[in-house]
This record gives structure tokens, C-alpha cells and sequence, in this order.
């Protein structure tokens, strides 16, 4: 895709676009909801805020790309292509899920649609990121992985260990720090003296960007480059995108570590808002009143679905075990 | 935005002598300094250095052959990297740590361990203060500020931040210095501990002697990146590329890095460009998987050689004083190590010591069982000497 096409969208584009950013917000916002009511457990990370992040960068994808992810995968799923009831039954731990109810919130799993992982270990899934991209090097199929990750992530050891490889190896992999300021409670400041994430790649003689996500289109364009670059040259990218969270770190965090007008500014500067004004300019805002519809019916949709969903056969819990 | 300061490395996989791109140079390999270049030191420091390296090189020469004689287990030499070690080790005040890794432990002869104590650690006998129980080459410092070396590779890294941050929280303006080699840039513990001290702003100064083998893996088959001071950029502390060959220049860095963290300026790392001579250890061949004509390429750059040139041209140094220093040494060393190796291993028992300030009853019974049998069968401890 040219550039030009990717900074001018189409007006279906922008509905579609904003389809998916709306979904996964509502999605999640009923997720909360139930999940206060005890229907869900265990951990549970909300995305909101940065749908923009993942919608924009699968979108820059071919669909037998694969996505590795960390533990705030619920938008990723959906956006890699995976059924909101899917979705919605995993984080009621309901054999319908996306990984049969063994893994939860933090584990999505949809190999079909080349999601490869939720994980729950900070930084533990970049080395995995790397070993997939790998593999598609050593097969030659031609696929590149994203591999996202928080802030808090590139602290640690395997993630440079797994920069280092990536970048020896040339392997066609592009990283993106969704880099949402706080690392649970702790800000980027008492973490690194380095404002700029993206740094991290000089080290590894990677190619690096750092872009905000205010504009969807814009980090699919941006994401774009560097999927390109994996595919067509087999060189990784290392990616910094600005974003930030309404919501605490987990459904458990009362995000006391900031100030309620440091989170309203923020609001204001929402990525669905923005693309919401952008269809409202181009005169289609007659249009956001169904998208809105539509999105609550499939929401409500994947909660019966998943509350209706049987719990996993206790057979389930020694079947992936071994092969 | 492409790829900065760090295109590519080049393809070869035996580093040529030439020095990298930006690197540091004072003095030349002749002897003379660059063009506008001071010694950093005086002349009286400069002398003390030489003879800590020159006793460096004969000792690990005479420590080699005992090593092949099957006197002593093992051995790692500091052969070529001596300016890296005992230049940098120079710039620093007794009460700054000292976190070695395997070549350092020269550091503690300069300080003041006495020869004894070192060959001892050696052969790991009953005079030894760790008592066997490290490999030899990995003394023990403490009184010395000098940490017992780890083994693993890279640890030095966050266990220097972790005594720069304890000097700190105790008011103490003293430094911790950190010794890696190259492979280690590439371990996670490297990259985890300098982001550590990077934002606890730890005084500390990590210097890694890149001597271009990984044990036999070379750094371009390591790391994409062209030097290894640039690892410094993730974390936004100082670095800087220096020629490690090069005494003055090891020093001058390394003082700077340390005024620095002293002064509350937070950490720097060096990276001190040079050859491994060597083998990795006693228990390595380089020549099944390096060209050691590119070896001999580097010798002209030696930097002990360097450094006589140096003291020589500056009047300080003439033949008589290293035949002096040279046949001294030597002796000392004949003497103390016949010394040395008259001393029996560790009896058996204190293989039950040092855990416990008083054994457990398990401990005792095991104690008492392997005197038993020791009783009845004999120790090896014993046959061996």
C-alpha cells in the first residue's frame, strides 16, 4: 500500500476502522462491568484507550502475519481477527474461549488467526516473538510478526536479549512499545532517564520510529513501513507508540499514582474521538449511530454467548500437557 | 528513522588490528603520544603502572606453564589486556570496588594482597581463605574492596550497581567498577543492570574489554551493532570507545568516568577495544578456530611494550631497571610459590565448614561418616602431594 492510500482513507475505511476501535472499547467496558459482578477472574487488563495502537498496526498486516502479545490482549485478539464470543468465553474461563478456558484474560490464544499469545510474564514473549519470526525465516514463508509490549518491558534482560537476535539474525520482526507512560504504578521517569523509548534500539543497529497514536491511520501507515521492511528485506524494526490508559493497570489498580485531570486531558485527546470528528467532517456522521448499535448488539451478543458456554471438562486440564 | 551510529558490522570474523571508528588513542604503539595528547598521569604513577603490568604478563607466563605442568587446575590469563585491567584499576581509590571477571585479578596484587595469599587461591590449598572451594583465578578481595569473582557471565554488571548504591545510601563517596568482556553485552543481566543504575543514577563505571572472543564466538557473530559503547545509549548514560592497548587512554577514560560518579553524575561505561593474546583459558585452543596471523597482527600493539616506550623516551625507564624488576619477580615468584605448594590441601572436615556457624546434627553425622571412611580407605586429598 502506498503511502498516499494509507494517509487518505476511504470513508468505508474510516467506518470500518472505527468499527473495531468501538468494539473493543465497548467490549471491554462490559467486561469490567461483569467483571465486578465476579462473572470473570483472575486478572484482567483493560486496553482502553489504546485501541488505536493494535487496530492501526494489524491493519498493516497480511492475515497470516502472527501477533505475539503480552497480557492487555483483548484488542489485539479482536483485531487479529478473533470472534468477540471467543474472546468474551476465554475471560469467563468457559470451554468456548479462545484457549478452551485454560488461560483467561492474560492468554488469548487463536493459532487459526495467527494470534500467538498472551502472556502473562513482563517481557517474557518478546524472545518468543523473535524465535516466530525465526521460524518463518528458516521456512521462507514469507510471514512477518508483531510482537507488542508495554513500557515496563524493554527494562528487562530478554528483551534486549531478544533485540540483540533479532537484529543479528535480520529476522522479519517488528517490535512496538505501546508505551502508556506507567509501568503498573511506576512512571517512565523513575524507570529509565530516557524519554525516548525508541533509543533502545541504537544499541542493536535497528531501524526505530516514534510516533503518538492519536491518528489510526497514521500508525497503520507507520507500521506499515516496518512490516514492509521485515518482509521485504528481512531487517526487524523497533516501534515507540505514545498512547496511554483510562483504566488502572488491572481491573485492581486504583491508579492512585496520577491525577484525575492528568486522565481527563487525556480523554480529550482520545483516538476514537478524533476519528469519530474526522466521519462526522466527511459527512457520514449520520452513519456512527448504527456503528454504535451494531457493536452493542454483538457485545451483548458474546456475554450471553459466553455465559451460556459450559465450563472446561476437567479432563481439559492435563490434555496440552504433553503431545 | 534508519539505523544510527551503528551500521552493520563488517562481514570478517577475525578483527583486524585497526582501531574502530571514534575510539580514544593518547599514545601510539611507538611509544610517542598523539599530537596535542598529555599523560594523564604522573610519572611516578606511570612508572607503577608498567611494573603492575610487566609483573602481570610474567606471572601469567610463569602461571601457564605451571598450569601445563598439572600443578594447577586452571588458568586465565590477562595476556594483551593488560592496560585494559590495571590502567582502568589505576584511576581508582582503594576504597572503591572492585567487581571482577575473569582477567582482573592482578587488581588485587596492586592493591596488596600479598603473592602468597594469590598462589594459594591457586592451588587451593589450606592456606587458602576460600579454601578450595573457587576455581583458581577467582581470589577472594573483600579486605581489598574487591569482590570474589562469579563466573557467570555479565553478574558484574548488576552486583557493581548494587555496591555503587549501597556506597551511596551510606553517604560513602566511594565508586564500584564492574568488569565485563564482550560476550557478556549481550546477556540480559548486562542490559537489566544498567538500566538499574541508570535510573538510580548508581556510581559506578562498567568497563567492558572487548578482546573480540567470546571464548570462539566473535563479536561480529554476536552483535550487529559496530562498537559495544553504544550499548549505552538504551539506558542515556555516557560511554566511551577508547583503545584498549593503550594505558593512557584506559586511564584517562576511566578517571573521567569515575570523577563523574563520585560527583553524583551517575554511571559510564568503557569500552577498552583490544586482542585476546591468548587462549580463552588453560582449557581452550584458539588456533581450531582463529586465524592467528591476525594474532601476530596485534602485537605490535601490545601494551605493555606500549607503555615501556613511553617511560624509555621519557627517560624513566631503562634496560637495567626490567632486568631488575624482571629477575626479581621472577624469583619472588619461584620462592613463594615453593612455599605455596608445600602447603597440603584442605583437610577433609572443612568440607563440612563454613555453612553453619555450628553444624546441624545432619552435618555432623555426614562429618563423622566420611572420617570413617577416610580412616578405612585413605583421602585422595592426601595422595595428591
Amino acid at each position: 500500500m502506498s503511502d498516499a492510500e494509507a494517509t487518505a482513507p476511504t470513508l468505508d475505511e474510516m467506518r470500518s476502522f472505527y468499527r473495531e476501535m468501538l468494539l473493543q472499547r465497548r467490549f471491554e467496558e462490559a467486561a469490567a462491568r461483569v467483571y465486578t459482578q465476579g462473572k470473570i477472574g483472575g486478572f484482567c487488563h483493560l486496553y482502553i484507550g489504546q485501541e488505536a495502537v493494535g487496530t492501526g498496526a494489524i491493519r498493516a498486516l497480511r492475515p497470516d502475519d502472527y501477533v505475539v502479545t503480552a497480557y492487555r490482549d483483548h484488542g489485539h485478539a479482536l483485531s487479529k481477527g478473533s470472534s468477540s464470543r471467543a474472546v468474551m468465553a476465554e475471560l469467563f474461563g468457559r470451554s468456548t474461549g479462545t484457549s478452551q478456558g485454560l488461560g483467561g484474560s492474560m492468554h488469548l490464544f487463536d493459532v487459526d488467526r495467527g494470534l500467538l499469545g498472551g502472556y502473562g510474564i513482563v517481557g517474557g514473549h518478546v524472545p518468543l516473538a523473535a524465535g516466530v519470526a525465526f521460524a518463518s525465516k528458516y521456512r521462507g514463508d514469507g510471514r512477518v510478526t508483531l510482537c507488542f509490549m508495554g513500557d515496563g518491558a524493554v527494562n528487562q534482560g530478554v528483551f534486549f536479549e531478544a533485540m540483540q537476535l533479532a537484529s543479528l539474525w535480520s529476522l522479519p520482526v517488528v517490535f512496538i512499545v505501546e508505551n502508556n507512560l506507567y509501568a503498573m504504578g511506576t512512571p517512565l521517569s523513575m524507570q529509565t532517564p530516557v524519554e525516548d523509548i525508541s533509543l533502545k534500539a541504537v544499541p542493536f543497529g535497528m531501524d526505530r520510529d516514534r510516533f503518538e497514536d492519536r491518528d489510526v491511520f497514521e500508525v497503520r501507515r507507520r507500521v506499515g513501513r516496518a512490516v514492509d521492511r521485515a518482509r521485504e528485506e528481512g531487517r526487524p524494526t523497533f516501534l515507540e507508540v505514545l498512547t496511554y490508559r483510562y483504566r488502572g493497570h488491572s481491573m485492581s489498580d486504583p491508579a492512585r499514582y496520577r491525577t484525575k485531570e492528568e486522565v481527563e486531558e487525556r480523554r480529550l485527546r482520545d483516538p476514537l474521538l478524533f476519528l469519530e470528528q474526522r466521519i462526522k467532517d466527511a459527512g457520514a456522521g449520520g452513519d456512527l449511530a448504527a456503528i454504535e448499535e451494531s457493536v452493542a448488539a454483538e457485545v451483548e451478543d458474546a456475554l450471553e454467548f459466553a455465559e451460556n458456554s459450559p465450563p472446561p471438562d476437567p479432563e481439559v486440564a492435563t490434555r496440552f500437557v504433553y503431545a | 528513522m534508519p539505523p544510527e551510529e551503528n551500521p552493520t558490522a563488517p562481514a570478517h570474523d577475525a578483527p583486524h588490528p585497526a582501531l574502530p571508528e571514534g575510539a580514544i588513542r593518547l599514545l601510539n604503539p611507538d611509544g610517542t603520544l598523539v599530537p596535542g595528547a598529555q599523560a594523564p598521569m604522573g610519572r611516578e604513577e606511570a612508572v607503577r603502572l608498567y611494573e603492575a603490568m610487566r609483573r602481570q604478563r610474567i606471572l601469567d607466563e610463569r602461571m601457564l606453564v605451571l598450569q601445563r605442568q598439572g600443578r594447577i587446575g586452571f588458568y586465565g590469563a590477562a595476556q594483551g589486556e593488560e592496560a585494559a585491567v590495571f590502567a582502568s584499576a589505576a584511576a581508582l581509590r582503594p576504597t572503591d570496588w572492585v567487581v571482577p571477571a575473569l582477567r582482573q585479578a592482578g587488581i588485587l596484587l596492586m592493591r596488596g594482597l600479598p603473592l602468597y595469599e594469590y598462589l594459594c587461591q591457586l592451588l587451593g590449598n589450606a592456606d587458602d581463605v576460600t579454601r578450595g572451594r573457587q576455581m583458581p583465578c577467582h581470589p577472594e578481595g573483600s579486605r581489598f574492596h574487591y569482590l570474589t569473582m562469579s563466573s557467570c557471565i555479565a553478574t558484574q554488571v548488576p552486583h557493581a550497581t548494587g555496591l555503587a548504591l549501597a556506597a551511596k545510601k551510606k553517604g560513602r563517596d566511594d565508586v564500584a567498577v564492574g568488569y565485563t568482556g564482550d560476550g557478556a553485552t549481550s546477556e540480559g543481566d548486562f542490559h537489566a543492570g544498567l538500566v538499574m543504575a541508570a535510573a538510580l543514577r548508581a556510581p559506578a563505571v562498567f568497563v567492558v574489554q572487548n578482546n573480540q572472543w567470546s571464548i570462539s564466538v566473535p563479536v561480529s557473530r554476536q552483535s550487529a551493532a559496530r562498537n559495544l559503547a553504544s550499548r549505552a545509549r538504551a539506558t542515556g548514560i555516557p560511554s566511551a570507545l577508547v583503545d584498549g592497548n593503550d594505558a593512557f587512554a584506559v586511564y584517562d577514560a576511566t578517571r573521567r568516568a569515575v570523577e563523574r560518579a563520585r560527583s553524583g553524575g551517575g554511571p559510564s561505561l568503557i569500552e577498552a577495544y583490544t586482542y585476546r593474546m591468548g587462549a580463552h583459558t588453560t582449557s581452550d585452543d584458539p588456533s581450531r578456530y582463529r586465524d592467528e596471523g591476525v594474532t601476530a597482527a596485534w602485537r605490535p600493539l601490545d601494551p605493555v611494550d606500549r607503555l615501556r616506550r613511553w617511560l624509555e623516551r621519557a627517560g624513566l625507564w631503562t634496560g637495567e631497571r626490567e632486568e631488575a624488576l624482571s629477575q626479581g619477580w621472577v624469583q619472588e615468584i619461584k620462592e613463594v610459590w615453593a612455599r605455596a605448594e608445600a602447603v597440603p590441601r584442605p583437610g577433609v572436615d572443612s568440607l563440612f565448614e563454613d555453612v553453619f556457624r555450628a553444624p546441624t546434627g545432619e552435618i555432623v553425622e555426614q562429618r563423622d561418616a566420611l572420617r570413617a571412611h577416610v580412616e578405612r580407605f585413605g583421602s585422595a586429598s592426601d595422595e595428591a602431594h
